[in-house]
C-alpha cells in the first residue's frame, strides 16, 4: 500500500491508462499547462504533451459534443467538465448523445468515453460551484455514474472507467482532493457496479457514498461506542447499482439510512429507498430513513453551509430513532 | 478535377435516389404506414451529393433531423434505412432509432440527429479523431441556417479553428428554421460571414447547384486534408416539403415555393448535362427508372422485415 | 437631383475566400460603407436616393442609421420591384432607376455586379464602389469621398468632361445572337459547368479576350497588363491564346510567352501565352476552342455547347463611369467646397 491523495490517486490512474492506451486523451478547461483548477491533472501536460492534454477554450458544449464525436469515431476521451454544476451547459450532448447512440443506432455505435468531474459542498464555492447533482444523470439510461470516496477506490474505479465502453460519469468530490488513503501498489481496477462494504456491523445498514461514506464511518464510530453496531456500505457506482450487497446487509440488519450530500427530494436516495422497499421490504424492521440536504440552494455563509451539509449528528440522530 | 461522363451521371443516379426515396417515404407517411416525424430533403439533394462525392472511406459526416439525403449520399443501405423509417429490424438501427436517428458508423455516418445543431460538436470531435489519430480523414457537418444561431455552433467552429481540425462546416440554407424565416430568426442574410469570426474561410455557394457544391467541397476537403483547418461552405437552398411531413407551410407563400422549384436541382442538372451532350434523355430517363426500382425494392424490403421483437425494448441501452 | 444605390449582398464571399486568401466583405460591412455614400450624396446636394431591395436590407439598415436626431435632410426610398436574389434584380433596378430619372447609379460589388447593372444603366453613370474579390472596373475607395464624387454628378455640379470616362465592353454572340456583355474580361475556360463561378485554375483558360489591363490590375486583366497595357480609355482591346494546361507535355510548343501576373488575390501565376492580337473597336474575334464555358468579368456564365459558334466583339459603347479623383478636383477648381 501507498500513501497518497484522492487527486494523486486520480492522476495516477490517468496516467496509466493514457500509457496503456494511445487513445485515451484528456480534454478540458485548464487541464493542461495550469494542471487542472484542483491540481488533479498536475504533470500530465509535461509527460503526454498538448495533443492528448488538451487544453480547452471555455466551450463545454464542445468540451462534451467533441468528445462523444471523437468517441464514436474511435478514441477513448476523458473530457473534464470543471464543476458538475456546468452539466447544465453540456447536458445535450451528455444525455441525448453520448447515452443514446448505442441504443439509437442499434447497438452499433460504441461511445467510451469518461466524463470526470467535481461535485459538493464544503469550501464556501456557493450555489453554483457546489451541487451533488448525480441523481439528473441516473435518471438517464445509458450512462453509467461512478462516484468513489477514497483514493483507492478513485484509481481502480477510474482505471475501470476509462477501460468500459460506455459513458461513464465520473464524480469526483471537490472537498476530498486532499485526502490521504492507501492506494494498493501496481496496476489494479476494481469494476463498475460493486458496491463496498466499508464497515461491518449488524444493527443498522448506513449507504453512503463520496464525502458522505466519510460522515458516515465517523458517525458509525460514535454509535458503536453507544452499543450500536452500524454497517456502511459504500455503492461506489450509482448506475450500475449494486443491489445485492445492499439486500445481504438489510437481511442482517432490518434497518436502512441513506445518506447523500444532494438535495433530499428527487435525490438518488428516493430511488434506493424505493428499490428496497418494492424489493426487500420483508427485511426491513423499520421505516427507511434519508439523511440529505434540504431543498434549498447551497448558500455562502460558512455557517448555513455547514448546516446545510448532512453531517455526523444527523445520520446519528437518524440511526437512533430507530433504537 | 473535371468529372467524367461516368462521375457526372453518378452525381445525377444519387440525386435521383434522394428524391425518388424522400417522395416514397412521402407517400407512405401520408398513408399512416410510417409513424413519427419525418423531414424530407426534397430539393436539398446537390448539397449531400455534391460533398460527399468528394469523400474517402476514412471519412465522417455528422447530420441533422433532415437526415435521409445524407445517409444516401454517404452510400447507406437503401434498404436498411427505408426498413429503419418504416420502424423495422432489418432497419440501420434495428428500427430503434428511426427516421431522426438513421446512422451508419462503420461508414462514417454518425446519424441524423433530432437536436438541432446536435451534429456541430459530433462532426468536430470525429475531425479531431482524424487528426488524433493520422488517418488523414475529414469530418463533414451538415448543419441548417437555424442551428447557426445554437452554441453548438459557435463553440464548435471556434474549437475546430484553434485545433485546426480538418472539418468542413456545411450549411444548408433553405431559409427557414421550422416556421421562422431566416430573416426573423438571424439579423445576418449570409451565414458565411461568421466564418471570419473564428479565423476561417467562409463562402457561399449555390446550393441547387450540383456542380458548385462540388467545386466549393473539393476545394474544401482538400485544403482541410492537408491540414489547413477547418472551412465553412453556405449552400443557398430549399426545401420543397414543410419541415416535417403534415407542416402546412402557412409561412411561405407558392410565390416563394414555386420560384425555388423553379431551380430545382434534379431538372437542371439533368438539363446541363443534355446540353452538353454528357447525357441523352434516354439515358436520363433509363437512370430514372432504375431508381425507381432501386427505392420500390427498398420498400419491399422495409415491408417484409418484421417489426422487432420485444426483446428489443431492454437491449442496447449498455454495451457489454 | 436623385441617385440610386444598387447593393450587391452576395458579393465578396465566394470560393476565392478559400483558394485565394480573397477579402471577406460581410453585408453588415456594406450597410455601414451605404450609410457613408448616403452622406456624401446628401454633402453634394442630392435630394432623393433610391435602394435596390436585396435580401439582406441594405435599404432598411440604412433607414435605421437614420432615425431620430440623425435623420437624413434628403429622402430614401425603396424601389418597388420584386426581389429574385440573382442577377436580374441589378439589371431590372437599374433600367427602373433610369426611368424614375436616377442621374448616377452608385454600385457596391464587383466586375460582375457592374456588368449586369450596366445592361440597365443606358447613359446613365456609374459610381463602382468594390466590395468585391478581384476588380478591375470598381474602385476602393472610401464611401464618403464616392458618395461626395456621384452627388456631384447627379446634380450636375461637374462637367461630364471632367467626371466621367466613357469605357468600353464586349459582346458575346453565340450563333450569331448577342448573348451576354463583359466590362472587363471575356475567359474561355476548358469546363463544362459553371459551378463556383470564379476562375481560380490557369490551366483551365483557352483564350482571353479583353478590353483593358494594366500590370496593377488584379486578376486576369494583369496578365493583359504585363504582356501588353491596355488603358480603360483606348480605343483599342486584346485577344490572348493561350497554350491548354497541358502544354508542359508537348516541348515543341514552348515557343509560347511564360506571363507571371497577379490572377487573382494571393495568386501569381505563370500563364502561358501563345499568340496575341490587337483589337480595334468594331472588330470580332471566334472563341476556337469549344465546347467551354465563357467567364465574363471573372464569373463563369456562359455555357457554350460542342456544336457553338461564338464571336465576341469591342465596342466604344460600354458604360459611363465617375472618375472620383478628377470629379472632386474640378469640383474643388470650381469652389464647390467653400462657403462664401
Amino acid at each position: 500500500m501507498v500513501e497518497m491523495t484522492y487527486s494523486q490517486a486520480i492522476n495516477e490512474a490517468l496516467e496509466e491508462e493514457m500509457r496503456r492506451d494511445e487513445k485515451v486523451y484528456i480534454l478540458g478547461e485548464d487541464v493542461g499547462l495550469f494542471g487542472g483548477c484542483f491540481g488533479v491533472t498536475t504533470g500530465l501536460f509535461e509527460k503526454f504533451g498538448g495533443e492528448r492534454v488538451i487544453d480547452s477554450p471555455i466551450s463545454e458544449t464542445a468540451i462534451m459534443g467533441s468528445a462523444v464525436g471523437a468517441a464514436v469515431a474511435g478514441l477513448r476521451p476523458v473530457p473534464e467538465i470543471m464543476f458538475v454544476d456546468f452539466l447544465g451547459v453540456c447536458l445535450d450532448e451528455l444525455v441525448n448523445q453520448a447515452a443514446k447512440m448505442h441504443f439509437m443506432f442499434g447497438g452499433k455505435a460504441k461511445v467510451p468515453l469518461t466524463l470526470r468531474t467535481a461535485c459538493g459542498a464544503g469550501v464556501g464555492a456557493a450555489a453554483q460551484h457546489s451541487q451533488s447533482l448525480e441523481a439528473w444523470i441516473c435518471h438517464v439510461p445509458g450512462l453509467k455514474v461512478v462516484m468513489p470516496s477514497t483514493a483507492a477506490d478513485a484509481k481502480g474505479l477510474l482505471k475501470s472507467a476509462i477501460r468500459d465502453d460506455n459513458p461513464v460519469v465520473f464524480i469526483e468530490h471537490k472537498a476530498l482532493y486532499g485526502a490521504m488513503g492507501e492506494v494498493p501498489e501496481g496496476e489494479y481496477t476494481i469494476p463498475l457496479g460493486k458496491a463496498d462494504i466499508k464497515r461491518e456491523g449488524k444493527d443498522v445498514t448506513i449507504l453512503a457514498y463520496s464525502m458522505m461514506l466519510h460522515k458516515a464511518l465517523a458517525a458509525a464510530e460514535t454509535l458503536a461506542l453507544q452499543g450500536i453496531e452500524a454497517e456502511v456500505i459504500d455503492p461506489r457506482t450509482l448506475v450500475p447499482f449494486d443491489k445485492e450487497t445492499l439486500y445481504k446487509s438489510i437481511e442482517k440488519t432490518g434497518r436502512l439510512v441513506i445518506v447523500h450530500e444532494a438535495v433530499k427530494q428527487g435525490g438518488f436516495g428516493g430511488e434506493i429507498a424505493a428499490m428496497v422497499a418494492e424489493e426487500c421490504f420483508d427485511f426491513l424492521d423499520a421505516p427507511i430513513k434519508r439523511v440529505a440536504a434540504p431543498f434549498a440552494p447551497i448558500p455562502f455563509a460558512a455557517n448555513l453551509e455547514a448546516a446545510y451539509i448532512p453531517d455526523e449528528a444527523k445520520i446519528i440522530a437518524a440511526v437512533k430513532s430507530f433504537f | 478535377m473535371a468529372l467524367n461522363k461516368v462521375q457526372m451521371l453518378e452525381l445525377y443516379r444519387k440525386m435521383r435516389t434522394i428524391r425518388e426515396f424522400e417522395e416514397t417515404v412521402a407517400k407512405f407517411f401520408s398513408q399512416g404506414q410510417i409513424p413519427g416525424f419525418v423531414h424530407l430533403y426534397t430539393g436539398e439533394e446537390a448539397v449531400a451529393t455534391g460533398v460527399c462525392a468528394n469523400l474517402e472511406k476514412q471519412d465522417y459526416i455528422a447530420s441533422t433531423h433532415r437526415g435521409h439525403g445524407h445517409g444516401i449520399a454517404r452510400g447507406a443501405s437503401l434498404n436498411k434505412m427505408m426498413a429503419e423509417i418504416f420502424g423495422r429490424i432489418d432497419g440501420e438501427c434495428k428500427g430503434k432509432g428511426g427516421s431522426m436517428h438513421i446512422a451508419d458508423v462503420e461508414l462514417g455516418f454518425l446519424g441524423a440527429n433530432g437536436i438541432v445543431g446536435a451534429g456541430l460538436p459530433l462532426a468536430t470531435g470525429a475531425g479531431f479523431a482524424a487528426k488524433y489519430m493520422k488517418t488523414n480523414g475529414v469530418a463533414i457537418c451538415f448543419f441548417g441556417d437555424a442551428a447557426s444561431n445554437r452554441g453548438t455552433f459557435h463553440e464548435s467552429l471556434n474549437m475546430a479553428s484553434i485545433q485546426k481540425l480538418p472539418v468542413v462546416f456545411v450549411n444548408e440554407n433553405n431559409m427557414y428554421g421550422i416556421s421562422m424565416s431566416q430573416e426573423r430568426h438571424q439579423n445576418i442574410s449570409d451565414i458565411a460571414d461568421r466564418a471570419g469570426s473564428y479565423g476561417m474561410p467562409g463562402m457561399v455557394v449555390d446550393g441547387n447547384d450540383v456542380m458548385a457544391v462540388y467545386e466549393a467541397a473539393e476545394e474544401a476537403v482538400k485544403s482541410a486534408r492537408a491540414g489547413g483547418g477547418p472551412v465553412l461552405i453556405e449552400c443557398k437552398t430549399y426545401r420543397h416539403h414543410g419541415h416535417f411531413e403534415g407542416d402546412a407551410c402557412i409561412y411561405r407563400c407558392d410565390e416563394e415555393v414555386n420560384a425555388w422549384k423553379a431551380k430545382d436541382p434534379l431538372p437542371r442538372f439533368a438539363n446541363r448535362l443534355q446540353e452538353m451532350k454528357m447525357a441523352t434523355e434516354a439515358e436520363i430517363d433509363q437512370i430514372d427508372a432504375e431508381v425507381k426500382k432501386v427505392i420500390a425494392d427498398a420498400v419491399e424490403f422495409a415491408q417484409n422485415s418484421p417489426v422487432p421483437t420485444l426483446d428489443e425494448l431492454t437491449k442496447d441501452v449498455y454495451c457489454d | 437631383m436623385i441617385a440610386g444605390i444598387i447593393a450587391n449582398p452576395a458579393s465578396g464571399k465566394d470560393i476565392r475566400r478559400l483558394v485565394a486568401h480573397a477579402t471577406v466583405f460581410d453585408n453588415q460591412e456594406k450597410a455601414n460603407l451605404i450609410r457613408r455614400i448616403l452622406l456624401g450624396l446628401q454633402a453634394a446636394g442630392v435630394q432623393t436616393v433610391w435602394f435596390m431591395p436585396d435580401y439582406f436590407g441594405f435599404y432598411e439598415r440604412a433607414l435605421d442609421a437614420f432615425s431620430g436626431e440623425n435623420q437624413l435632410s434628403m429622402e430614401i426610398k425603396l424601389l418597388p420591384m420584386q426581389c429574385k436574389a440573382n442577377q436580374e434584380d441589378s439589371q431590372l433596378a437599374a433600367a427602373k432607376m433610369v426611368e424614375l430619372g436616377v442621374r448616377c447609379l452608385v454600385t457596391l460589388g464587383g466586375d460582375g455586379t457592374n456588368r449586369v447593372v450596366s445592361k440597365g444603366a443606358g447613359v446613365v453613370p456609374i459610381m463602382p464602389v468594390s466590395t468585391g474579390t478581384n476588380n478591375v472596373f470598381s474602385v476602393m475607395v472610401e464611401g464618403t469621398i464616392a458618395g461626395l464624387a456621384a452627388g456631384l454628378v447627379a446634380t450636375g455640379a461637374v462637367e461630364e468632361e471632367y467626371s466621367l470616362i466613357r469605357t468600353k465592353k464586349l459582346i458575346i454572340y453565340i450563333n450569331g445572337k448577342a448573348v451576354d456583355i463583359a466590362l472587363i474580361d471575356a475567359v474561355v475556360l476548358a469546363e463544362q459547368f459553371i459551378g463556383c463561378r470564379a476562375i481560380w485554375d490557369m490551366g483551365k483558360i483557352r483564350q482571353i479576350v479583353a478590353t483593358c489591363g494594366e500590370p496593377f490590375h488584379i486578376g486576369i486583366a494583369a496578365i493583359v497588363g504585363a504582356l501588353h497595357p491596355i488603358d480603360m480609355r483606348e480605343s483599342k482591346g486584346i485577344n490572348l491564346i493561350i497554350e491548354s494546361g497541358g502544354q508542359r507535355q508537348y516541348p515543341a510548343q514552348s515557343s509560347s510567352i511564360q506571363v507571371n501576373a497577379a490572377v487573382g488575390p494571393g495568386l501569381i501565376r505563370s500563364v502561358p501565352v501563345r499568340s496575341y492580337e490587337l483589337m480595334s473597336l468594331g472588330q470580332k474575334v471566334v472563341v476556337r476552342h469549344v465546347p467551354c464555358v465563357i467567364a465574363v468579368d471573372g464569373e463563369r456564365e456562359i455555357i457554350v455547347g460542342p456544336e457553338d459558334c461564338v464571336e465576341i466583339e469591342l465596342v466604344q459603347t460600354g458604360p459611363l463611369v465617375v472618375d472620383v479623383k478628377s470629379t472632386l478636383k474640378r469640383a474643388a477648381e470650381k469652389g464647390l467646397f467653400i462657403n462664401r
